[in-house]
C-alpha cells in the first residue's frame, strides 16, 4: 500500500497563524473535490479561523472514559473512515492514558501507513533535537517533542511567518520577549533551510566522511550531549553512534539513574542514533579502541566543570586521556550545567552501596580474623617469630577481600588485624599499645596491603562478572544461533526461540507466526514462575500483536505504543515483510529494560534469519513436490497411452476385419473376433474407471473427502463386482465380528479392493482359491488380498507401485497395465494416508494388504 | 402388437441409443427415442410410456429437471442412467422419485433385469393398492409381516425392533435401491442425520441373516447410495 503524504505546518511560535493557514489549504482542497476530514482542532482556536471549517466534514472526538470531560482524536474512527486526507492539529500533543498510543506523531505514523495524506502544524520548540536549544533561550522547558526523522521525513514543510511585532501585537500575553521571538524565528528558519538543504541532497566533499560518536553515562546531562551531536550529525548528513561503557559501577547504579538512562537511550534512538554498548574499565581507552575500528571522525563527550577531587590530581581527564589515545580525532566538549545536583546524589549512592553490609559477609570476616588469631597464637607458643604473624594476618586481610563483596570488610578486617596483632601478639601481652614506633609501621603497613588487595580483588571480581556475563550473553545466542541452524520446521523453531527468551528473562513468551487477526492463536511458552499468563491469549493482546503485525514496529509495555497492555512485543523482520511477531510478558508494571531488549531484538534478528530459512526451503520443497508431481503425470500419461493403444488397435483390427470381409468369415470366426472385442472394450472401461478415480484426489492437497463407511459393506460391494465379472473364480472372504467404520471415500476403496483381487486372478488363474481378508489391528482397518499365484518376482519388486517402469525392467506377462492399477491404488491408499504393501507369502503367492486410519474421518466436504 | 409395453429412451449419444433400441426391440418392448429434455417431457405426456429410460446428462438440460417435470404430473417408473463415481447425482435421482438407476457402462441382461423390476414393481402398485400380502419370500429368507417373523432357511431370526423395521421396509421395497437418508428419514423420523446408526443396524441384520455378511446375498449395499434387497436370489 502507498503509504499517505504528510504535510507540515511550521511556526516559531503560537499563533504565527500555522491552524488558519492548514486550514485553508485544506479548504482549497475541499472546494476541489479531495476527501478531507477535520481529525482534530485544538479548542482554543480563534474564531475566524474555526470559520475555515464551516462545510468540511469532522470526525467526532474520543470521549476517554479514564479522565471526565477529556478528549482525543479518534484514530480509529480515522481509519476506518479512511479519507484522502485529514487534518490533525497539533503533532505534539502527547495523549491521555487510556489512548493507543503516548504521542500524536505515532497516531499521524499510523493514518500515514494507511495511506491516508495528513496535515498538521508544529512549533519549533517541540522539535526533539532543537528542544534544547530553545530552553536556553526561553527558558521554557517544552515537554512535548517531536523526533526529527518525523519532521525531515515530512513531505511538505510550510514555514508559516510573520514579524514577531505583529505577533506580540496578535498575541499580547505572549510568555515571550520579543528578543526570543527574533532568535525563535531564526532557528525556525535555519531548521527549515537545513531541511531545504538536506532536501537538495548536494554532500559536500569534507563532510562525506564524517562519523560521529557521542559518549553517554546515566546522567541527565548526556540528553544535551544526544541532541547537540544529532544537530551536528544532521547538519553534516553524517552517521552517528551512541556509546555506553559498563564497567564494574554500572551495576551499581540506582534505579533513578537506570531509569535516567533508559531515557537517554530512547532519546537517542528516536534521533536515529546508532547505539552501543562497551564493556571495559578504562572508558577512555574502551572509547578509544571502539573509535579506531569504527572510522569515528568526531567524538563528543559532556564535561561538568567542578569535579575537582583527591583523585583528579592524579588521573588524567576523560578527554586528556582520549587525545593522547587518538591523535586525529576531533574530540567536542559539551559543557554541562544543569546536573551538580543530581551528580552528588548518584556518587552518595555509590558510596552506601560500597559501604552496604551483609551479615554473611560480616561473619565469614570474623570467622577468618578468629582463626587466624587462634593459629596465631598456636604458632606462639611454638616460639615463631611476630614478624610471620603479621604475615599471616596480611594473608587473612587477603583472604577476607577475596571472600567478601565489596572495599569495607578488607579495610576493617586490617584495621582489626592491627588491633589484635597489638593485643595479642606484642608487648606487652594482652593489652593496646600504640607508642611504639615499629606497631606504628606495622599498622601502616597492613593498611595499605588491605587497601590495595581489597580493591584490586574488587575490581578483579566485578570484571570477571561482567565478562562472565557478557560471555554467558553471548554464548546464548550462539548456541541460539546454532540451534536454530540445525532446526527444521516453524513450530520447531517457535518452540526453541520461546524456550531461550522464557530461560533467559523468566517471562512467559507468545509467538505468533501470523497476523493474530487471520486467525492464527499464538504459541504461548510459559515460565514456571509465571503461572497467570492467560491474559497474553486476550483480546487487547491479540490487538496489539496485530498492530506490531501491521506497522512492523515493537509496542506494548513500556513503549509508547499501547502502553496499558502487559506485554511487550517485537516484530520479526526480514527484508521488510514481518515474519512473526514475539510478545514477553511483563505483568505488574515489571518492564524490560534496555540491554534485555537489545537482548530480543539480536534474538528477533536470529529468528528472522531461520523463518526466512525454513521459508525459502519450504518453497524449494514445494517446487520439488510440483516438479514430482509434474514427473508423475508425464509417466503417468505416457504409461496409458501405451497402454491403451494395445486393446484399441484390437478393437479397430476386429471390427474392421467383420466389416470388410464378413463375406469371407464363417461365423465362428465371427464370433471370436466380436468377443474379443467385448473384452477389449471392457478392458478399457475398467481403465478409465481407475483413471476417473484419480481425478477424484484432490489436486492440491493429494486428499480425499471423506466419509465413515462400513468397512465390510465396500468389501462386499467389490466382491460382487469381481464375481459379475468372474463367476467361477473360487474367493473366500472374511470380515471381523466387530463393524469397521471406516472414514474414505467409498468408492475409491472399492477401486482399490477390486484392483487388487484383479490382479491376483490375473496372477494365480481361475481355479486357484483367492483370499480376501478384513481385519483390525490396533487403530487400523487392514484389508488384505491374498492369491497362490506364482508370486511377485523379485526385479519387479522396486516398481510394483510405479505408473511408469523403463523398458525391459517389467516381466513381459504384466505389460497390461496392472502397473497403472496398482500405481492407482498406492495413490488412493496415500491419500487417505494409508500404507499399502505387498510380499511374498512362505507358502507361495502374493499378498498384497493395505491398511486405512479408523479415526480421522471428516464428514464436512 | 398392444400387449408389448412403450419404453421412453431419453439419450443424446446416438451409438448407445441405437443399441440401447436395438437390444430392447430384440426384448419386444416398443422404444420411443428422445434427444433432449424437452421432447423426453413432451414424448412422456403424448404417449405416457409405461417406463422412462432416463440418461442424467443430456445437452438442453439437467436430467433431473426432467425427473422433477415428469414426476409433477405422474408416477411412470423412471430408471436414471448414470456414470459411475456420480453417487450424489444419483441420490438426488432417487430421493425426487426415479424407481433405479444403472451405471454406465452396463450390460444388456443388467439393463433388462432392471427394467423387469422396475416395471413389475410399478404395475403390483397399480393392481393393488394394498400390496401387502401377508408375506414375502425371497430365496431362504421369509419375511412374514402378519406375525412379524423373520425366517431364514426356515430358522427363526430374532431381530430388535429396529432391525424388523428396516428389514420390512427394504422388503416392501423390495428390487428398489432406498438411499441412506430415505431409510432414516422412514425409520427414525426427519430429525436424525447420524448415519453411522444405520450402518450399525444392517451390520447386526446382515449378521443374523446372511450366511457371510462379506458377501450378502438378501440386502445388498449400493457404495455411496443406499442398501437394496434382492428380489431372486
Amino acid at each position: 500500500m502507498q503509504s499517505g503524504h504528510l504535510k507540515i505546518f511550521f511556526g516559531y511560535a503560537a499563533g504565527v497563524g500555522k491552524t488558519y493557514a492548514m486550514l485553508d489549504d485544506a479548504k482549497v482542497q475541499f472546494q476541489n473535490g479531495v476527501d478531507v476530514v477535520i481529525g482534530y482542532i485544538k479548542p482554543d482556536t480563534s474564531l475566524d479561523t474555526m470559520e475555515l471549517l464551516k462545510g468540511i466534514p469532522s470526525i467526532a472526538y474520543k470521549e476517554l472514559h479514564t479522565m471526565q470531560g477529556t478528549s482525543e482524536f479518534d484514530l480509529d474512527a480515522a481509519l476506518d473512515r479512511k479519507p484522502k486526507l485529514i487534518i490533525v492539529d497539533e503533532l505534539a500533543h502527547s495523549n491521555y492514558p487510556g489512548v493507543r498510543n503516548r504521542k500524536r506523531y505515532q497516531d499521524i505514523e499510523e493514518l500515514l501507513n494507511a495511506g491516508i495524506d495528513v496535515y498538521t502544524t508544529v512549533d519549533v520548540w517541540n522539535i526533539e533535537s532543537l528542544n534544547d536549544i530553545v530552553e536556553e533561550i526561553t527558558h521554557v522547558y517544552v515537554k512535548e517533542t517531536v523526533p526529527d526523522h518525523i519532521f525531515d521525513q515530512a513531505d511538505k514543510v510550510k514555514l508559516i511567518d510573520i514579524e514577531p511585532d505583529e505577533l506580540i501585537h496578535r498575541n499580547e500575553n505572549s510568555v515571550l520577549t520579543r528578543d526570543n521571538m527574533r532568535l525563535l524565528r531564526e532557528i525556525a528558519m535555519r531548521k527549515a533551510a537545513d531541511r531545504i538543504s538536506h532536501n537538495n541532497g548536494i554532500p559536500t566533499d569534507t563532510m562525506t566522511n564524517s562519523k560521529l560518536l557521542v559518549c553517554i553515562s546515566s546522567s541527565p546531562s548526556s540528553a544535551k550531549c544526544i541532541r547537540w551531536t544529532a544537530r551536528m550529525a544532521e547538519a553534516l548528513h553524517a552517521p552517528w553512534v551512541v556509546i555506553y561503557v559498563e564497567n564494574n559501577q554500572s551495576e551499581l547504579l540506582s534505579e533513578e539513574a537506570k531509569k535516567s538512562f533508559q531515557m537517554n537511550v530512547e532519546l537517542a534512538e528516536q534521533l536515529g542514533a546508532e547505539i552501543a554498548t562497551l564493556n571495559g574499565k578504562d572508558i577512555a581507552e574502551t572509547v578509544a579502541q571502539y573509535a579506531k575500528l569504527s572510522g569515528i571522525t568526531t567524538i563528543v563527550v559532556g564535561k561538568s566543570r567542578n569535579k575537582k577531587t583527591f583523585r583528579n590530581l592524579f588521573e588524567p581527564d576523560f578527554e586528556d586521556k582520549l587525545i593522547s589515545l587518538l591523535d586525529n580525532i576531533e574530540i567536542h566538549i559539551i559543557p554541562d550545567s544543569e546536573i551538580k545536583r543530581k551528580y552528588r546524589s548518584y556518587q552518595m549512592h555509590l558510596y552506601n552501596k560500597r559501604v552496604s553490609l551483609s551479615i554473611s559477609d560480616t561473619l565469614k570476616m570474623l570467622l577468618i580474623l578468629v582463626v587466624t588469631t587462634l593459629f596465631s597464637s598456636m604458632l606462639t607458643n611454638l616460639a615463631v617469630g611476630n614478624q610471620n604473624i603479621i604475615l599471616f594476618y596480611i594473608v587473612a586481610v587477603l583472604f577476607i577481600s577475596r571472600v567478601t563483596s565489596g572495599y569495607i570488610y578488607g579495610i576493617t578486617a586490617s584495621i582489626i588485624s592491627v588491633f589484635l596483632y597489638n593485643y595479642f601478639f606484642m608487648e606487652p601481652y594482652n593489652a593496646f599499645q600504640f607508642l611504639r614506633k615499629d606497631n606504628a609501621i606495622t599498622f601502616f603497613a597492613m593498611l595499605i596491603t588491605a587497601l590495595i588487595t581489597s580493591t584490586m580483588t574488587h575490581r578483579i571480581k566485578t570484571q570477571a562478572e561482567l565478562a562472565e556475563e557478557r560471555e554467558q550473553r553471548i554464548e546464548v545466542l550462539y548456541e541460539i544461533n546454532k540451534r536454530l541452524l540445525i532446526t527444521r520446521g516453524l513450530s520447531n523453531i517457535i518452540n526453541l526461540t520461546g524456550e531461550y527468551i522464557t530461560k533467559l528473562l523468566g517471562r512467559s513468551v507468545i509467538f505468533y507466526s501470523e497476523d493474530p487477526i487471520q486467525g492464527e492463536v499464538g504459541s504461548v511458552i510459559l515460565c514456571q514462575e509465571d503461572t497467570t499468563a492467560d491474559f497474553l491469549q486476550s483480546e487487547v493482546e491479540r490487538s496489539v500483536a496485530h498492530w506490531v503485525f501491521t506497522n512492523q514496529k515493537r509496542a506494548g509495555a513500556g513503549t509508547d505504543t499501547f502502553m496499558e497492555v502487559s506485554a511487550y512485543y517485537v516484530p520479526v523482520i526480514s527484508q521488510g515483510n514481518v515474519l512473526g511477531v514475539i510478545g514477553v510478558s511483563c505483568q505488574g508494571g515489571n518492564n524490560l529494560n534496555h540491554s534485555n531488549r537489545a537482548f530480543l531484538r539480536r534474538i528477533s534478528s536470529l529468528v528472522a534469519m531461520a523463518l526466512e530459512r525454513q521459508r525459502l526451503s519450504d518453497e524449494q520443497r514445494q517446487i520439488l513436490i510440483e516438479t514430482e508431481k509434474e514427473k508423475m503425470r508425464s509417466n503417468l500419461l505416457r504409461a496409458i497411452s501405451h497402454d491403451l493403444r494395445t486393446p484399441l488397435t484390437g478393437i479397430l483390427g476386429a471390427s474392421s476385419a467383420i466389416l470388410e470381409n464378413r463375406d469371407l468369415l464363417d461365423q465362428q470366426t465371427q464370433d471370436k473376433l466380436i468377443s474379443h472385442i467385448k473384452d477389449d472394450s471392457q478392458w478399457l472401461i475398467r481403465m478409465v474407471e481407475n483413471l476417473l478415480s484419480v481425478t477424484r484426489i484432490n489436486e492440491d492437497t493429494a486428499n480425499v473427502t471423506k466419509t465413515p463407511e462400513a468397512a465390510e459393506e465396500i468389501v462386499a460391494a467389490a466382491i460382487s463386482r469381481i464375481r459379475n465379472r468372474f463367476p467361477k473364480q473360487n474367493i473366500t472372504v472374511s470380515v471381523p465380528e466387530e463393524l469397521l467404520m471406516v472414514p474414505m471415500d467409498g468408492t475409491l476403496i472399492e477401486q482399490v479392493i477390486i484392483n487388487l483381487i484383479e490382479n491376483a486372478i490375473k496372477h494365480s488363474g481361475s481355479d486357484k482359491l483367492i483370499k480376501v481378508i478384513l481385519k483390525r489391528e490396533k487403530d487400523m482397518a487392514v484389508f488384505e488380498v491374498s492369491d497362490r499365484g506364482e508370486g511377485i518376482a523379485e526385479k519387479d519388486f522396486p516398481y510394483l507401485f510405479e505408473s511408469y517402469v523403463p523398458d525391459g525392467k517389467r516381466t513381459a506377462d504384466s505389460s497390461r497395465g496392472m502397473g497403472i492399477g496398482l500405481s492407482i491404488c498406492m495413490s488412493i491408499v496415500k491419500a487417505h494416508q494409508g500404507k499399502m504393501e505387498a510380499y511374498n507369502q512362505q507358502e507361495g503367492g502374493a499378498v498384497f494388504c493395505f491398511s486405512l486410519p479408523l479415526q480421522g474421518g471428516d464428514k464436512n466436504e | 402388437m398392444n400387449n408389448k409395453l412403450k419404453i421412453l429412451l431419453v439419450e443424446d449419444e446416438q451409438a448407445i441409443s441405437n443399441f440401447i433400441s436395438t437390444i430392447l426391440t430384440h426384448n419386444d418392448y416398443n422404444v420411443i427415442k428422445a434427444e433432449n429434455g424437452w421432447d423426453a417431457i413432451k414424448l412422456a405426456t403424448s404417449h405416457c410410456p409405461d417406463l422412462i429410460l432416463l440418461d442424467l446428462g443430456l445437452p438442453d438440460m439437467d436430467g433431473i429437471q426432467v425427473l422433477q417435470n415428469i414426476r409433477e404430473w405422474s408416477n411412470i417408473p423412471v430408471i436414471v442412467v448414470s456414470a459411475r463415481g456420480h453417487e450424489r447425482e444419483k441420490v438426488e435421482a432417487l430421493d425426487l422419485g426415479a424407481d433405479d438407476y444403472i451405471t454406465k457402462p452396463f450390460g444388456t441382461s443388467e439393463l433388462l433385469a432392471r427394467i423387469r423390476t422396475a416395471v413389475r414393481h410399478s404395475q403390483k402398485v397399480k393392481e393393488d393398492s394394498h400390496p401387502d400380502t401377508d408375506r414375502i419370500i425371497i430365496g431362504g429368507l421369509c419375511i412374514d409381516y402378519d406375525k412379524r417373523i423373520v425366517k431364514v432357511d426356515d430358522k427363526e431370526i430374532h431381530l430388535t425392533p429396529i432391525e424388523y423395521k428396516i428389514i420390512t421396509l427394504l422388503s416392501r421395497n423390495v428390487g428398489k435401491v432406498l438411499t441412506h437418508d430415505f431409510i432414516m428419514k422412514e425409520i427414525w423420523g426427519p430429525y436424525i442425520n447420524e448415519n453411522q446408526t444405520l450402518r450399525v443396524n444392517m451390520a447386526n441384520i446382515r449378521r443374523k441373516i446372511e450366511l457371510n455378511p462379506a458377501e450378502p446375498k438378501y440386502i445388498v449395499t449400493e457404495v455411496g447410495v443406499g442398501y437394496r434387497m434382492v428380489d431372486e436370489v
